[in-house]
Parts: C-alpha cells; structure tokens; sequence
C-alpha cells in the first residue's frame, strides 16, 4: 500500500503543482491517475518515484516512509514508465530492455534477451527489436518503454500515460495484458483516457489544480466527473 | 659562433689566404719554432704519447660539421689533423656546445680549441692565441644583377639588408650604418629565400660561411665591397703551456710553406669545388620519417594523456556550479585564451626555475597535454550537457546505479555528440605539435629545417611536411564527418 499525505510540491520557478495531496493505493488493485493536463498527475507520479525533493508531506510504501527506503531496494520495488519514455537512443529497442537486467540485476544476458524477444511478442512489437529508438513509431516506442519497466517484475509499476500513442485496438490488447499481469504487480496509472482507465482501474483519483478533487471507486469518480460534480479550480 | 669571415670565391681568394697564412708563418718562422720536447714534424717515433685532444663544435659547416656517414668533417676537422701530425701525436677530436668551450680549455678538458674561434682581447685575457690561422670577417652580400649599383653597404641606404637575428652582424649595421634598414632573420635559409623574393637588396654574414651557403645553395650571389670588419681566427691553449702553443705555430708555419694550407682551402672554399654538401634521398626521407615519428609519438602520448583528464574535468564543468567547477572554469579559460607557444616556451624554461628540469620532448608533451585536456574538457562537458536529464532518470529508475547510469547510459551518448568535435580538437592538436620545433625536440618541423639549412629547398620541403600532416589528418577529418552523419541518423545530433 502506498500512502500519500499531505504532499505538496512547488518547482523551482515557483509553479505550484500539487498542494496537500492525500490520497492512498491500496494493495491488488489497479490505480487511475485522472486529471486535465497540467493538473500535476506527472508531478505526483515523480514524488511517489523519489524522483523530486519533497520537503512537504510524506509517502510511505507499505509502512515504511519513502525517505527511508535504500535506494537499491527502492528501484527493484518501484518501477516507472516515463510519459516522455526516454528510450536510451544509443542502444537497439532489444539491448535497451536487456540493460537493466543484465546490470541491475544479474541475469545472464542470454536469458534477459530471452525475455526480452518474449515480452516484445506479446507486445506485438518483435520486428522492432534491432532497431534503434530514433526509428519508432509513437506507438511503438511507449510499448517498448512499457516493456523495459515490467521486464523488471516490480512489485509497484507507475505508468504516465501508457496508452497515449495507441490506437483503441493496440489499447485494448493492453487493457488485456495488464489484467493478466495485476496479480504480480501492483499498478497506478497516470491517463486522462477515462475509457482505459475504467476498463483496467477500480480505484482513481481525480486531480485539479494540484489538489485531489475526488478519489474512489473509479465508476464513481468517471459518474462525478461527467455529471460536472469534480470541479477543478478556476486558474486551471 | 663569433667569428666568421669570408674568403672571397673569386680565383684571388686562396691567395689572399695564403697571404694571411704567410704573414702568421713570418711571424714565427718554421725552423726557429721549438716544438714540445721530443715532437716535430719529423718525430714519428712519438706517435704512443698522449694525443692531442682538440675541441671543436661540429655544427659549424663548412669547418665543423657531421658528413653524411656521421662522420666528423670539415676545413677545422682537417687543420686539426694537420698540426696533429705535425705534432707527430694523434688526434683526439672533443665535440662540445660552443657556450661551454672555452670554461672546457680552462678546466683542461682538452688541449686546444681548433674551432674557429676568432682572437679578441677579452679571451686573450684567459687564454694564448696561435697565430691566426685565417681571416674572415663581415661581408655584404647582393645579388649578382645588382653588383653595379650596390657596390658596397653605403651603396643600401634606406634599402632592407638581412642579418641574423642577434649576431654581430646586427648590432654592427645598427651601430654603424643605421641608414640601412636592418631586417633579422633566424636563418640563412630564410634570408636566401627573401632574396629570392625580392624582399631583401643583400645580406650580412661571414665571408667564408656566406661564400659556402651560397655556393651550396646555388644561388647566384656574390660579396659587394670589402670586409665591414674583419676577424682573425685562431688555436687557443691553455696560458700555462708555452710549449704547445710554439709547437701549433710551427705547425701552422709548416702548413704554409708546404702549401697544404691552400690545397685545404682550396677543397673546402675553391671555386673547383662541387656542390659541397647536399643530402641523398635515402637520408632525407630517414630524417623526415623519423621526425614524423616523434611529430605522432608526442600527438598521441599527449592525446591520450589530455583525453583522459578532460573527462572528470568535463564532468565538474558540467556541474555548473560550485568552487571545483569555477577552478576548473579558470584553469580551461586560461589555457585556451593563451598562445600554446608561449605555454611551451614556459614550461620549458620555466620548469628549471623551479627545480624541475624536464627534457624537450617531456616539456612538450606536459604543455600539449595540457592544452588538449582543457580544449577536450569543454567538449565533453557539451557532450555531457546534450543528454537529457530524463535519460539519468531512466537509467536510475531501472535500478541500474549511479556509476552504470554514467558508463552505460550518459556517457556513451556524451561520447558519441562529443565524437566529432573531438576529432577535430585532435586534428589541431596534432597540427600544433609543429611548435615543438621551438623547444629542440626533433619533430618533424625540425628536421626539414635541418634538411632545408643543407640543400637551401625551403618551400619543396616545408610542402612535404604540409602533405605528411595532411595524411594523417584527413582520414580524421573525413572520419568526423561520418560519425556525424551516423548520429544524426541515430537521433543524437540535430541539425
Ligand atoms: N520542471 C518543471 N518546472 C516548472 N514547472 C513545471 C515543471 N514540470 C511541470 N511543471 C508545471 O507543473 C504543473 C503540473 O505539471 P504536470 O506535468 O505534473 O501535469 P500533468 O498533469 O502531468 O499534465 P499532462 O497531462 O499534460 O502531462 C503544470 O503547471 C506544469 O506547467
Ligand atoms: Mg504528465
């Protein structure tokens, strides 16, 4: 379970992207990060990574404060898919997933590249595997990132925006493929396409501004949403 | 070298010298001179006793020099031989620099100087002078065309006359004819060469060693007018050997009265004479091969060494702050924005004034280490800043650690922007290294001048250095520009 109270986070410009954030993912379930652009689902998903200084409030991961975690233990825990990817653009889509296992963790390079050529079936997305990231399709490339991060077996894996260069088809398979995948990793998902996030998520949360403006069931909050009773704050 | 006269060419010449040569004999006629206990022109039998050694600098042709099979040559090299054997003692030859030949003499290193040393009063203090065994002295130079208006150095007012830089030759035009413009140059070779270029109406050398380099050069000079001042060359010795000084004076008396004095001169400053010097072609490409050798030993050696330090140079700089970035900041502004020359000239002399002492090549690849880590250190740092922060993101979220995030993920993709530009900071690295000629390493810049300073082809040689640079830089530049193509097609530079 993952605990978040009292967050807030302004960046360096003084752009205040969260404020007093309290929200709280539970164990076996898939969670929806919804929210308009710019409403601060990056920024929660980069602190809830211990990618930003976060002097005010606190995340624990089962208990334990996030500030305490070794940062080993905390990487092998956690895994992230950036929106932006960041695709490493000097290896092939193939040694790209390989990396990771072959130095993170240890595994032979013949077996994590096994593994990889699996993941990348299954992902549809095989053909790719000697190429280099520069020559990806959108879509493509955001399969390959997915591929990277879940390759890893984390026992949390954040996703920013996983779908937003998939067709419905190619979202779909996805949709799928998480479900078969829950029972090991636990999921949040940043997405404002409230029809993947219902589909996958049965719990939400719905930012605004940088404040939390409803959070629950996810029927509850897309019902909330479309009948106009989750406001935003004006300025966003 | 002090002294330095010239011996006209022209079909008087030997005998002017033998004049010379007869005067000195007069002055102490042959049969009068008591040679040293038991030596003499006839006393072969002595031939186990000590020999006579005799210093000499061997840099100095056409009377001290190394011939083509290294071999110690030359009209003092043959002087020496012949008061040797009339000594009836054999010959020890010392070759040492001319700073120190003299202190030599005096600490009994040697017996004699036969180097043409020129008799002034202020070393006939130290030590006792032969007779003069030749005369030189300052001679004006014009091209053979101009001899009927420039009949002498009154005759070059207000035109450009060209003399070594610091030589007598200098300080005497300026002093004493300061309506002629004075030119200096560092070498004989430039001079002809801008006399060939009509930048020069003459030039001021010694008679003798001017009349050889011309000769040897082929150029069509000739001397105008007579001696500016003359030299007078002699043997000396220690003062506390009255013994061998008469005995060289016999000698050289005996020289003048066999005539073995004018067939030397006749051999090394006669008109009969072939081209005296000149090199084979076997031995030009040795010294060129060689000296490319050093030229790429020094580039590399300095390279390596600058290349290694510019990647934790280039990591502080990328910081961006902090007291380590702005020290280093200082130190890359400092050597970039000051000539590399005047970095070698003061490591090089500079050293030694604080107790270091390092050898030519040593100080060269220190400086040029230097240089290339702080030009290298700015690249890498660009290459360092051209990664997006979201890719250390990555690599961290992955779990890989700090230092797998730099060696497999940032600095690989540093590496490859950083590529071309590196290239080309080791193509004018490489170019730079021609500047160690300044310090006395044996590059090749170098050894063409030595090349040019015997055959007098400046601009076919300097070509040919040119062109083996050239070889070894273009597939380096070619080579740039195909790294650049292949990362652009990689997403890594952007035009
Ligand atoms: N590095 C940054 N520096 C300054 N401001 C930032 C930075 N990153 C984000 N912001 C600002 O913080 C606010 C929240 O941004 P964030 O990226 O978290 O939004 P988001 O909900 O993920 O939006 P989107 O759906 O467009 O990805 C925005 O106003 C944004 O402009
Ligand atoms: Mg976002």
């Amino acid at each position: 379970m993952i605990e978040v109270t009292g967050l807030s986070h302004a960046y360096g410009d003084g752009t205040e992207a969260l404020r007093d954030v309290n929200v709280v993912f539970p164990r076996g379930t898939i969670s929806a990060v919804l929210g308009e652009s710019g409403s601060g689902k990056t920024t929660l998903l980069m602190a809830l990574g211990r990618f930003l200084r976060v002097p005010h409030g606190r995340i624990s991961y089962d208990e334990t404060d996030l500030n305490d975690v070794p940062e080993a233990e905390l990487r092998r825990k956690i895994g992230v898919v950036f929106q932006k990817l960041y695709l490493f653009p000097h290896l092939t889509v193939l040694e790209n997933l390989a990396l990771a296992m072959v130095h993170a963790q240890g595994r032979p390079r013949k077996e994590a590249e096994a593994a990889a050529l699996d993941m990348l079936e299954r992902l549809g997305i095989r053909a790719t595997a000697e190429s280099y990231p520069v020559r990806l399709s959108g879509g493509q490339a955001q399969r390959a990132a997915i591929a990277r991060g879940l390759l890893l077996r984390p026992d949390y894996m954040l996703l920013d925006e996983p779908t937003s260069a998939l067709d419905a088809n190619t979202t779909d398979e996805f949709a799928a493929w998480l479900g078969e995948l829950r029972s090991d990793t636990n999921f949040i998902i940043v997405t404002h396409d409230v029809l993947f996030a219902r589909k996958v998520a049965e719990m939400g949360v719905y930012l605004s501004g940088g404040t939390v403006a409803a959070r629950g069931p996810i029927e509850e909050i897309i019902r909330n949403v479309r009948a106009g009773r989750v406001v935003g704050e004006p300025a966003s | 070298m002090s002294l330095q006269a010239g011996w006209p060419l022209r079909p008087g010449a030997a005998l002017a010298l033998a004049a010379v040569f007869a005067l000195a004999a007069a002055a102490r006629p042959a049969a009068a001179a008591e040679p040293e206990a038991g030596t003499g022109p006839a006393a072969g039998a002595e031939a186990d006793q000590a020999p006579l050694t005799v210093a000499l600098t061997g840099k100095y042709p056409p009377f001290s020099f190394y011939d083509e099979n290294g071999e110690l040559a030359g009209f003092d090299v043959d002087v020496s031989r012949a008061v040797a054997g009339r000594l009836g003692r054999r010959l020890e030859i010392v070759a040492t620099e001319w700073d120190g030949i003299l202190a030599g003499l005096l600490s009994g290193k040697y017996d004699a100087i036969i180097g043409s040393m020129a008799i002034t009063p202020e070393r006939a203090r130290q030590v006792d002078f032969s007779e003069p065994y030749y005369v030189s002295g300052a001679q004006l130079f014009v091209r053979r065309s101009d001899r009927g208006d420039l009949d002498g150095i009154a005759a070059c007012a207000g035109r450009p006359v060209g003399v070594g830089l610091g030589e007598t030759y200098e300080h005497y035009l300026r002093r004493e004819h300061p309506e002629v413009e004075a030119v200096t140059y560092k070498s004989t070779v430039d001079i002809f060469q801008d006399m060939e270029n009509d930048r020069l109406s003459g030039f001021i050398t010694d008679k003798l060693v001017g009349a050889w380099q011309v000769k040897s050069a082929g150029r069509d000079f000739v001397p105008a007018g007579k001696l500016l001042f003359e030299e007078r060359i002699g043997i000396p010795v220690r003062k506390d050997r009255p013994e061998l000084l008469a005995g060289i004076n016999a000698a050289l008396a005996d020289m003048q009265a066999s005539g073995e004095r004018d067939r030397l001169f006749e051999k090394w400053f006669g008109l009969a004479r072939r081209r005296p010097t000149g090199m084979s072609a076997a031995t030009v490409v040795r010294l060129l091969l060689r000296g490319f050798g050093i030229t790429i030993g020094v580039a590399v050696a300095s390279l390596a060494i600058g290349f290694v330090l510019a990647i934790p140079l280039g990591m502080v700089l990328n910081r961006g702050r902090g007291a380590g970035c702005r020290a280093v900041r200082a130190f890359v502004d400092f050597v970039r924005g000051t000539p590399v020359l005047i970095q070698l000239l003061f490591v090089y002399f500079g050293a030694p004034q604080v107790g270091v002492t390092l050898s030519p090549i040593a100080s060269a690849v220190l400086t040029l280490s230097v240089s290339a880590a702080a030009y290298m250190s700015e690249i890498v740092r660009s290459g360092l800043m051209s990664v997006d922060h979201g890719q250390e993101l990555a690599a961290r979220a992955l779990g890989l650690s700090g230092r797998q995030t730099f060696r497999l993920v940032v600095w690989p993709q540093a590496f490859r922007v950083a590529m071309p530009p590196l290239i080309n900071a080791v193509v004018a690295l490489t170019k730079d290294t021609a500047l160690i000629s300044v310090i006395s390493v044996g590059e090749v810049v170098r050894e063409a001048q030595s090349i040019i300073s015997v055959t007098f082809q400046p601009i076919q040689y300097y070509l040919i250095v040119a062109g083996m640079f050239f070889v070894f830089t273009f597939p380096l530049m070619k080579l740039a520009g195909r790294v650049e193509a292949r990362m652009k097609e990689r997403g890594f530079v952007h035009d």
